[in-house]
């Protein structure tokens, strides 16, 4: 049996057209194991450059450059690297007022089924909170129309926004 | 060397449509000090987001030679960029490290270790790095500085300088914000009048 799905299940595609049709031009990235599908059709994109970092905020520093420099970049990471890059998350939505989007894998929750990912799942959503940047949730299947409106609202915002993605949007009717 | 010594000396080697990016910092200050007519940010707090920061801007403006002035302790504080950086290669990115061992503003406590920075970033994969010694003298320093210029980047210069007073400066008028607007507006006036300051 085969493993690939039609375009429009897959995923993996769906975020990745979503992200190149919300301009998104560079994508800076660290792994989790429910992102693999999305970072492998990210490299595999000559449209998006995809930079790989050592540590969360790098990634938000490489996309608050790119809005430095009049674009809009994206973090792709699993949601403890929100809480690696709170100061810099705190520092583009305060200080600098950059926007950047953040896709983001949200481990620890209802659909996952590790209790080390818990904590995560419970601290990020009141961390983002307390840091003051607007986070939405994609559950159940991928959501184009919601990458392309949390971009829309970076930008007009001028601010940092974050998506936190279940299991079964980021790896499909799979994940079930 | 002083700082302010290099700041001139780099000062005098780019291009004025070279765009600058600071990390915050006795480095910044002697870059605002030396009074170049580069367009330039003052990337200001959080500490160590500087390279990252000037990665994507680099990134996204592959027409632009970007230069960072970079402040050690601020690299100090994220060494994993350099890492990244060599691995996105940018061929338009240049960094001066202004490298005195110490957090100046912050009181000049030393920095952690025995750093050496240009060891760190040829074993991240950094091909073209400059590391004059503490002694070299100015003419030194400008060769150097030029070669890292005029190589493809990512390119780097690591130069110690002296310990110096950095007393903590006065408040600004104008919040971050504010500047990123004007540095913004300035892009934006530049990329409309074809190029140029």
């Amino acid at each position: 049996m085969s493993n690939e799905r039609p375009p429009g299940r897959d995923p993996a595609a769906i975020l990745r057209t979503a992200l190149g049709e919300a301009g998104i031009e560079v994508v800076a990235s660290l792994p989790d194991s429910w992102l693999s599908p999305l970072l492998t059709a990210l490299d595999a994109d000559p449209r998006i450059r995809h930079v790989k970092v050592t540590r969360e905020d790098d990634a938000l520093g490489i996309a608050a450059g790119t809005a430095l420099a009049g674009g809009l970049g994206a973090v792709v990471c699993q949601n403890a690297g929100l809480l690696v890059g709170a100061n810099a998350l705190a520092g583009y939505v305060h200080l600098h007022e950059l926007p950047l989007l953040v896709v983001a894998a949200q481990r620890g929750d209802v659909d996952d089924g590790f209790y080390y990912q818990a904590y995560k799942g419970r601290v990020v959503p009141p961390v983002l909170d307390a840091i003051g940047v607007p986070y939405h949730r994609m559950r159940g299947g991928a959501d184009p129309r919601l990458v392309t409106a949390a971009a829309d609202q970076a930008r007009l915002h001028r601010r940092p926004v974050v998506l936190l993605l279940d299991r079964e949007s980021l790896l499909g009717e799979d994940a079930r | 060397m002083r700082r302010s010594t290099l700041a001139r000396i780099v000062a005098g080697v780019l291009a004025e449509d070279d765009i600058v990016i600071c990390s915050l910092g006795s480095a910044g200050r002697a870059w605002r000090e030396a009074s170049a007519p580069n367009l330039t940010y003052f990337a200001s707090d959080p500490m160590g987001m500087a390279p990252s920061l000037a990665l994507g801007f680099a990134l996204s403006r592959p027409g632009d030679r970007v230069v960072l002035i970079e402040g050690d302790g601020d690299l100090a504080m994220n060494l994993g960029v350099l890492a990244a950086i060599a691995g996105a290669a940018p061929p338009n990115l240049r960094m001066v490290v202004f490298a005195n061992g110490r957090y100046e503003t912050g009181g000049g406590q030393s920095l952690a270790g025995r750093l050496d920075l240009g060891a760190a970033a040829r074993a991240c994969g950094w091909e073209r790095v400059e590391s004059p010694p503490a002694d070299a003298d100015e003419a030194a320093v400008a060769t150097a500085i030029r070669r890292m210029y005029d190589a493809e980047g990512p390119a780097m210069v690591v130069q110690p300088v002296e310990s110096e007073a950095s007393p903590y400066p006065k408040a600004g008028r104008w919040s971050q914000a504010d500047d990123k607007a004007v540095f913004q507006r300035r892009l934006a006036a530049r990329d409309e009048s074809g190029g140029r300051t």
